[in-house]
């Protein structure tokens, strides 16, 4: 696996690749200028913790992130805070949550970086209740292939003016530019949490918006938060067992994980589906199971199968020779030139994304 | 052949109109632009629409969509003429899905119907625009619509899971999909408040949400519009995120009291209507912070909602607060700009201030929990002294906002009214890297082509490269 080392120097995937780590903005956009005109592919690099999502791009240089890190502006009582990309998430969130606020971004983080969780646009096991990251964002400032600084949406939590920027550079995978800096919308922590173990998925309406209903090869756990009365009530309906707080399940280990999302009805035929024995982590209500799988497993049938839902397998860990995205999607001329209007000379992670765009 | 030749083959005649009559009423929306359209079609599928698209480009003429024509900021206006084509007859909710909490919808369903018809289910699209028993949700998709819930529940684009969009050069593609996170660029997501300038959009694939299990609905009456304002900071700041937060100031109480007859307190500066969803046992309690949060910042009532129907006629008065002011004056100017709530004290003030600088009648009923105000000013357009005062002042609230860290737009949108305001807000670079995604829809520029962004905001043309604050020669 990859080591999280935000200096990138043993990353797996780039191990001589050289790795310059900008220390502004305006630095970082005299490099990507240059690398524009050099035509020099370039890697992007938080804390290398999901590299291996997509295409491996072939790159001669890595631009790290780790010197636009901190802060920038938090405003408690707007909901809001400004925060530079290089900054690893689960330090936003421990000051954050200093101050009895969140911005419900991916509990499980390890080192990722806030840059590297938006750009590949992974979310909470909270999303069941919050939302996906993409909703989370209402700012971003971005610098583009060539050079420009670009900055769309506001620092407020409601804003149509212009198109949304924010929300396209969500996942974008850095083929629009290299993410310096996002402003989040966050949400108080509730007062009281558990976590109830149960023997099946309950039906959906028992309560109302649980955190997450999440199932593992053990079993099946519902993840509740609001005032104390409210999930006392809540997982009394529940039955099982309760323990106190939050527990989520242990991260995936595994040769290769793989996710697999599809429509949230179509998500228990998808865990029936899974390779026997395999350890799983299904998100009820979300409709996505992640799943540990040796490196030989072939997962042509699973992916078969979930586009034909209208879903995905898509590779989220590990090293596979299998394809990381499956088929691309119907709108890839389009996002060619999307790509094109943000990074004319296609230098940053090309190749990383479906259809090797 | 012409393009009305085109048009009328396409459509047969029943469907293609230059009648007079028709085409004053397609010219203008619900504000104060008009246009001048030179036909208006009636398609029925996204086959049809990709046809329109395709003679309109085949003859260089624009194209303008429009829903129910309830914007403000003139999205719909054909303001250089051209075709605008009505989503009105794609009104088919094509199907409900209760186990995904889904719906496939036409962009011509009006956005209450949507809701009344999943009621059954226990099921709603939470956007809920003052305008929802009669806008549509193509509308809603085009602007990003919001509406009092979106405090909790985000804005339109939060609840739109896929659009079937008819491109530019008459491809029909579906971006987005049921399943989470579609693999590569999320494009439905700017497709999604992007005012009909990126392509037309036949089918919405919508989440719903489940019907709260209980309710809690407060009348809240201040002395003081500051102590108003700051109740709702205060409340957010006690770890209260209510489903909605609404003020109302004096003036615009009168007003709905004199029609509505809703029992309103007409002698407070300012009301809150505040709203908490969720389980029984939290509601009370979150309802219970609102009232103590109320009272330490001087409330000098506070009513709670006894009954369904009261807490309905407490909405009524809410909802229908732009039809009161139609006793005020013939017309009215409805703002919408935005600030962080903690600047909502001293904005306000600055917005009557710049009111009674340019002697207009102003009244204000907003969402405050957003920080999204709508100043709205009555006055009487045949007065053109009137009617040029009323925009200098709307042009001034504006920038008091956005120079206090807010934006042009919290759910209205840009159109032709906030366009020339939009350097307000974004650099140069800023706007033309929008002005490329756009072009990267549609080069040619069929869509809605004069709105959002203001004439030559792709100021980096002609092969020169970009050079933001000298950062390579």
């Amino acid at each position: 696996m990859t080591r999280n080392d935000a200096t990138g120097q043993e990353a797996t995937l780039a191990p001589d690749v050289p790795v310059t780590t900008p220390s502004n903005v305006d630095e970082l956009a005299e490099i990507l200028a240059a690398a524009s005109r050099e035509e020099t592919p370039l890697g992007i690099w938080g804390s290398g913790s999901h590299r291996q999502i997509g295409h491996l791009p072939s790159v001669q240089r890595v631009v790290s992130t780790a010197g636009l890190t901190g802060i920038v502006d938090w405003q408690p009582d707007d909901l809001t805070v400004v925060v530079r990309a290089g900054t690893p998430v689960a330090e936003l969130e421990a000051e954050l949550a200093a101050g009895g606020q969140s911005a419900v971004l991916p509990e499980q983080s390890g080192a990722a970086t806030v840059g590297g969780v938006v750009a590949t646009g992974i979310s909470a096991l909270a999303r069941l209740r919050y939302g996906p990251t993409r909703d989370r964002m209402l700012q971003v400032q971005a610098v583009t292939g060539d050079g420009r600084i670009v900055q769309g949406g506001g620092r407020v939590v409601k804003n149509v003016s212009g198109y949304d920027l924010p929300r396209l550079y969500t996942g974008s995978l850095g083929s629009l530019g290299v993410i310096t800096e996002v402003c989040f919308k966050l949400w108080p922590v509730p007062p009281a949490a558990c976590t109830v173990e149960v023997d099946d998925v309950p039906p959906a309406g028992l309560v109302y918006r649980p955190r997450a209903v999440l199932q593992t090869q053990d079993g099946v756990r519902v993840l509740l938060s609001g005032t104390r009365a409210e999930i006392d009530d809540q997982a009394s309906r529940l039955g099982g067992t309760v323990v106190e707080g939050l527990q989520y399940p242990e991260p995936l280990e595994g040769e290769v994980v793989w996710s697999v999302r599809v429509p949230p009805k179509r998500l228990a035929e998808a865990v029936d589906r899974l390779p026997h024995g395999s350890a799983f982590v299904a998100q009820h209500g979300v409709g996505e199971v992640s799943f540990a799988a040796p490196g030989s497993f072939d997962i042509m049938d699973l992916r078969t199968w979930a586009e034909s839902e209208g879903g995905s397998v898509v590779k989220m860990a590990g090293e596979s020779s299998q394809d990381p995205w499956g088929s691309p999607p119907p709108d890839l001329d389009l996002q060619r030139r999307v790509i094109a209007a943000f990074d004319p000379c296609r230098i940053l992670e090309p190749g990383r994304l479906p259809g090797g765009l | 052949m012409g393009h009305l030749d085109d048009l009328q083959a396409l459509l047969g005649p029943d469907r293609v109109t230059v009648d007079r009559f028709a085409l004053h009423l397609y010219s203008k929306d619900a504000g104060a632009s008009v246009g001048a359209a030179d036909v208006v079609v009636f398609p029925d599928t996204a086959a049809e629409v990709a046809g329109v698209v395709r003679i309109a480009a085949q003859h260089g003429i624009p194209i303008v969509p429009r829903g129910a024509g309830t914007g403000l900021a003139a999205g719909a206006v054909p303001d250089t003429g051209g075709i605008v084509v009505s989503t009105k007859r794609m009104d088919q909710i094509h199907e409900v899905d209760p186990d995904n909490q889904t719906a496939w919808v036409g962009p011509g369903v009006i956005n209450l119907d949507l809701s009344v018809a999943t009621s059954r289910y226990g099921l709603h699209f939470a956007p809920d625009p003052s305008s929802q028993a009669v806008c549509t949700i193509g509308g809603n998709v085009a602007n990003n619509s919001g509406g009092p819930h979106c405090l909790a529940e985000g804005s339109t684009v939060a609840h739109i899971l896929a659009v079937e969009t008819v491109l530019a050069d008459g491809q029909v593609i579906t971006f987005g999909s049921a399943a989470p996170d579609p693999i590569g660029l999320d494009l439905r997501g700017v497709i999604v408040g992007s005012e009909g300038t990126l392509g037309i959009v036949t089918k919405a694939l919508v989440r719903l949400m489940p019907n709260p299990p209980a309710v809690r609905t407060m009348l809240l009456a201040f002395p003081t519009v500051d102590a108003a304002a700051a109740t709702v900071s205060d409340v957010i700041a006690a770890g209260v995120v209510p489903a909605a937060l609404e003020m109302m100031d004096q003036r615009m109480a009168i007003a709905v009291e004199n029609w509505l007859h809703a029992g309103l307190p007409t002698d407070a500066a300012a009301l809150l209507l505040a709203e908490v969803v969720g389980e029984e046992a939290a509601v009370d309690s979150e309802a219970a912070v609102i009232q103590r949060v109320g009272e330490e910042c001087g409330a000098s009532s506070i009513r709670l909602a006894a009954t369904e129907e009261e807490r309905a006629v407490l909405w009524k008065g809410r909802k229908s607060a732009f039809g009161a002011v139609a006793q005020a004056a013939p017309d009215y100017y409805l703002h919408d700009t935005v600030v962080p709530r903690t600047r909502l004290v001293e904005t306000l003030a600055e917005i009557y201030a710049i009111a009674d600088r340019y002697d207009l009648v102003m009244m204000n009923v907003f969402h405050a929990g957003d920080g999204n105000l709508h100043p709205l000013i009555a006055f009487d357009a045949s007065d053109p002294d009137e009617a040029s005062r009323v925009h200098r002042a709307a042009e001034e609230m504006v920038k008091a906002c956005v120079t206090r860290g807010g934006v042009l737009s919290g759910e209205h949108g840009i159109g032709l009214e906030k366009r020339d305001l939009m350097p307000l807000m974004f650099s140069a670079v800023d706007l033309d890297a929008q002005a490329r995604l756009r072009e990267s829809f549609d080069p040619a520029g069929v869509f809605n082509p004069t709105k959002v962004l203001p004439l030559g905001s792709r100021c980096f043309d002609l092969g020169s490269r970009p050079v933001p604050d000298g950062a390579w020669v």
